[in-house]
């Protein structure tokens, strides 16, 4: 029988199990590395740099997670975190910000090849719609989840993605064949 | 102009479009810059454990006159009535069960979220 996260974060803790832990980061690997993917739009070696930290940090504060949420919402929320100081950072070295990037970005003269793109129409999204669109409506988290993971409220998150599921459907049709 | 899609479309296409990532040496390298696992002997805990436990209960039997309190205890039980012994050790499972089961609870993320739901 497969063991559940649970039970591999209970070796984990009790062991020092670093088997357990390896399964746990397998097990997590691609939503997590997915998901940053997203957040940091398609830059992968950064968000495999994000996520390599994600995983590291969640094995030196494995006994913060008391388990009242799912491992992986856990999980999430820490590469939230991860993101979010490394975005920090950034701005602060190099003066770009989302909202600057987001500004650069026109519909209009996006390459015709990738119209059809969801993933590039998801890009187009500002950063708190995209997130929330890609925790509930890509990944499965409930509002709650999201809203547990982002640290913002229940009502936010929803607005945010009901904004972002708007948007992706009027661009979505856009895009479509006259 | 396509016609809007719905959500549960919507949401199916972004699922689609994020295919699994696969691992890659992913795990090998998050693995390799782990810090040591703690070597503590798994034995020492126990045997910490069983120490104090021993320790206490010496402490207790010698303050108690070598232990006299448990041999009047049983020998006032021996007085009451079978009916009496019957309600007391019901009580005591009732006690102990009602313990587990809230132990239980707060072990068993499924069941304490459960107990949460409003109605």
């Amino acid at each position: 029988m497969e063991l559940t996260d649970a039970d591999l974060v209970a070796r984990v803790l009790a062991d020092d199990d670093q088997h357990a832990f390896g399964e746990l980061v397998r097990r997590h690997q691609s939503t997590v590395r997915g998901i940053l993917r997203q957040l940091t739009r398609t830059d992968i070696a950064l968000a495999d740099d994000l996520a390599q930290e994600t995983f590291i940090r969640a094995y030196k504060n494995i006994r913060g997670f008391r388990g009242e949420a799912r491992f992986s919402t856990w999980l999430y929320r820490i590469a939230y975190n991860c993101f979010r100081e490394d975005a920090r950072r950034r701005k602060e070295l190099v003066g770009v910000d989302e909202e600057q990037w987001q500004g650069e970005q026109d519909p209009q003269t996006v390459d015709p090849g990738l119209r059809h793109d969801l993933m590039h129409a998801l890009n187009l999204l500002p950063l708190h719609e995209r997130t929330a669109v890609v925790l509930c409506c890509q990944n499965g988290l409930s509002h709650d989840e999201a809203a547990r993971v982002l640290d913002i409220p229940l009502g936010t998150v929803k607005t945010n993605v009901l904004r972002g599921r708007e948007k992706l459907k009027r661009t979505l049709a856009a895009w479509g064949p006259n | 102009m396509n016609a809007m899609i719905d959500d549960e479309t919507l949401d199916r296409q972004l699922r689609e479009a994020a295919p699994y990532i696969d691992d890659d040496g992913f795990t090998a390298r998050v693995m390799a810059r782990l810090p040591a696992a703690r070597r503590e002997p798994r034995w020492l805990r126990a045997m910490i454990l069983m120490g104090m436990t021993l320790l206490g209960s010496g402490v207790v039997y010698l303050l108690s006159g070598g232990g006299r309190f448990v041999r009047e205890g049983v020998i006032q039980l021996s007085d009451f009535p079978v009916w009496l012994l019957l309600i007391f050790a019901f009580g005591c499972g009732l006690v102990v069960g009602a313990f587990a089961v809230i132990l239980a609870i707060r072990k068993t993320p499924e069941v304490r979220d459960l107990a949460r739901l409003r109605f």
